[in-house]
C-alpha cells in the first residue's frame, strides 16, 4: 500500500495560486516576487535531483555510497551554516564539520540499531531520510547558536574583555554569551516538542500516514525522531561553539576580528 | 615592574605610539598625562594583552606579554576601565562570582560592608542591577571590586571622574595609601595634590 502517485500536471496545478500572490505582491510593492520565484524553482530543481539520486541510492543500497552521500550533505550543511553566520568558511569548516559529524553519527546509528533494530545499519531507506531530518534541524540550531555567540561577543567586546581582566578565566568570561546563544538555539525544538500534535501534524508523520503506515506506528516514529533531533541539536550546537573557540579567539583570549566576513 | 621599550603601534593608518619608552617601578604611583587620543588607554590594553604592539617589547615583571605568562600577568593586575564595563547582573551576584573564580575566601561580608561604608554606598545596592546604577555608583562598585581582589598592580582609567570633590579626595588618598604599584590616567587635579605621585607625560 502506498500513496497515490501525483501526475506532473496535477502537481503543476498548485502553481495557479501563485497568480494572486504575485499580483498582490506587486500591488503592495512588496519586492519579493523575484526571490519567491527563484526559491520555488530552486526547490523543484533540487528536489528533482534528490529524487533521481535517491532512486539511484535505494537501488544500489551500498554502504559506501550512502556514507559518501551523508558526508556530502554534512559538507553542504557546513557551508550553509557558516555563510548564514557571516563567518569565514576557511576558518570554520573543520570545527563545524566535526560538530555536526560526531553527534549525528552517534544518534543516527543508535536510532537504526537500537530503536528501529534494522539489520543493515546502512540501509538507505532509513539512513538517508532520517539523516536528512537530523541534519536539517541541527543546521538551524547551529546557525542560531554560533551567530548569536560571536555577534554577542563582538557587540559586547568591552564588557567581555573587562570580564577577562576581572576573572582571569576565559570560561567564566564566555559563560553568559554561551548560555544566551545556546538557549536561543535549542528553544525552538523544545517549544515544538511541547506543542506537537496540538497545533500541527508534523510533516514526517503526514508523509508516513500517506505512505500507508497506521497512525500508531507513525506516532512512535515521530516521537523517536523528535527526541533524536533534540539530542543532535543539543550536542552539535555545544560542540560547534566549543570547537570553534580555537579559531574564534587569539591566544590571549581576545576575539579575532577577522573571522567575520566584512559587511559591504 | 612595567616597561615599554621602543613600542610602535599603528591603528587605521595613524601612529598611536612611535618608539614609546616608559618604565614604571614596583610600588611606584604614576599619573599618566597627555591630550586625549594620544593612546593612554591603549597603554593599559597592551599591558593586559587586549591588543598587540606592531614592534618593540613590553615587559611585566620581566615577562613578555604573551601566551605563556598572560594568566600570571592578568592575575596581578586590577584594571578599572573608563566606562566600568561590568556585566549587567546584580551587584551581589557579580561580586560572588568574581570572588569565587579568583579563589578568594568568601567569609568576608564584613569586609564588603566596611568598604561599602567607606565608599558611602548602601548595603541594599548589592541587590541592584549594574545597569540601573548611576555613573558615580558604578565607579565606586568598580573600586569595591578592586579592594576585594587586592591585586598588587592597579591600572585606573579615569577612576574618579564621576565622584564629587569630597569623595575624590577621600578615594584618591586611600588608593595611594596602599602599598601597590598604581598607574592612573586622570584629568582630575586631585591626584596631582598627592606628593607621592609621579607625573609622566605621553607625547
Amino acid at each position: 500500500m502506498g500513496a497515490q502517485d501525483l501526475s506532473i500536471l496535477s502537481l503543476a496545478s498548485l502553481l495557479i495560486f501563485l497568480i494572486p500572490v504575485i499580483y498582490i505582491n506587486r500591488r503592495l510593492k512588496l519586492a519579493i516576487n523575484q526571490t519567491l520565484i527563484t526559491s520555488i524553482v530552486r526547490m523543484c530543481v533540487q528536489l528533482g535531483f534528490v529524487g533521481i539520486y535517491l532512486e539511484f541510492l535505494f537501488k544500489f543500497n551500498s554502504p559506501v555510497l550512502n556514507t559518501v552521500y551523508l558526508l556530502m550533505m554534512i559538507s553542504i550543511a557546513c557551508h550553509s551554516i557558516i555563510r548564514s553566520c557571516n563567518l569565514k568558511f576557511k576558518l570554520f569548516f573543520v570545527p563545524v564539520f566535526f560538530s555536526l559529524l560526531i553527534p549525528f553519527t552517534v544518534i543516527l546509528f543508535f536510532f537504526n540499531a537500537v530503536v528501529v533494530r534494522i539489520d543493515n545499519l546502512f540501509e538507505a531507506k532509513y539512513l538517508i531520510p532520517i539523516g536528512g531530518m537530523l541534519l536539517g534541524n541541527s543546521l538551524r540550531s547551529i546557525i542560531i547558536g554560533l551567530s548569536n555567540f560571536y555577534s554577542g561577543i563582538q557587540k559586547d567586546e568591552k564588557v567581555y574583555l573587562y570580564s577577562i581582566s576581572l576573572f582571569n578565566n576565559r570560561i567564566h568570561a564566555l559563560k553568559p554569551y554561551f548560555l544566551q546563544s545556546f538557549s536561543a538555539a535549542i528553544a525552538p525544538i523544545i517549544a515544538s516538542m511541547a506543542t506537537i500534535g496540538l497545533v500541527s501534524l508534523p510533516g514526517m508523520m503526514t508523509g508516513q500516514i500517506l505512505g500507508g503506515s497506521i497512525p500508531l506506528v507513525a506516532i512512535k516514529y515521530q516521537i523517536a525522531i523528535m527526541l533524536s533531533i533534540f539530542y543532535t541539536e543539543y550536542f552539535s550546537t555545544i560542540l560547534a561553539i566549543v570547537f570553534s573557540l580555537k579559531v574564534g579567539f587569539n591566544e590571549l583570549d581576545v576575539l579575532n576580528q577577522d573571522i567575520f566576513i566584512p559587511k559591504k | 615592574m612595567i616597561s615599554f621599550e621602543s613600542v610602535c603601534l599603528r591603528h587605521q593608518g595613524k601612529d598611536i605610539f612611535n618608539n614609546l619608552d616608559l618604565t614604571i617601578l614596583e610600588k611606584e604611583n604614576v599619573l599618566i598625562q597627555g591630550k586625549s587620543g594620544i593612546g593612554k588607554t591603549t597603554l593599559f590594553k597592551l599591558l593586559l594583552g587586549f591588543g598587540t604592539a606592531d614592534s618593540g617589547s613590553i615587559l611585566f615583571n620581566g615577562y613578555k606579554i604573551g601566551k605563556t605568562h598572560i594568566n600570571e600577568i592578568r592575575e596581578q593586575i586590577f584594571y578599572l576601565s573608563q566606562d566600568i564595563d561590568l556585566r549587567h547582573e546584580s551587584v551581589g551576584n557579580l561580586l560572588d562570582e568574581i570572588l569565587k573564580v579568583n579563589l578568594i575566601q568568601h567569609n568576608n561580608s564584613n569586609k564588603i560592608e566596611k568598604i561599602l561604608n567607606f565608599l558611602e554606598l548602601d548595603i541594599k545596592l548589592l541587590e541592584q542591577n549594574i545597569k540601573d546604577l548611576s555613573g558615580g555608583e558604578r565607579q565606586r562598585v568598580g573600586l569595591l571590586i578592586g579592594f576585594l581582589l587586592d591585586r598588587p598592580v592597579w591600572l585606573l582609567d579615569e577612576p574618579t571622574s564621576a565622584l564629587d570633590d569630597a569623595m575624590k579626595r577621600k578615594v584618591s588618598k586611600f588608593i595611594l595609601g596602599q602599598d601597590k604599584t598604581i598607574v592612573i590616567i586622570s584629568h582630575d587635579d586631585v591626584w596631582k595634590q598627592h606628593k607621592e605621585i609621579k607625573i609622566k607625560r605621553l607625547r
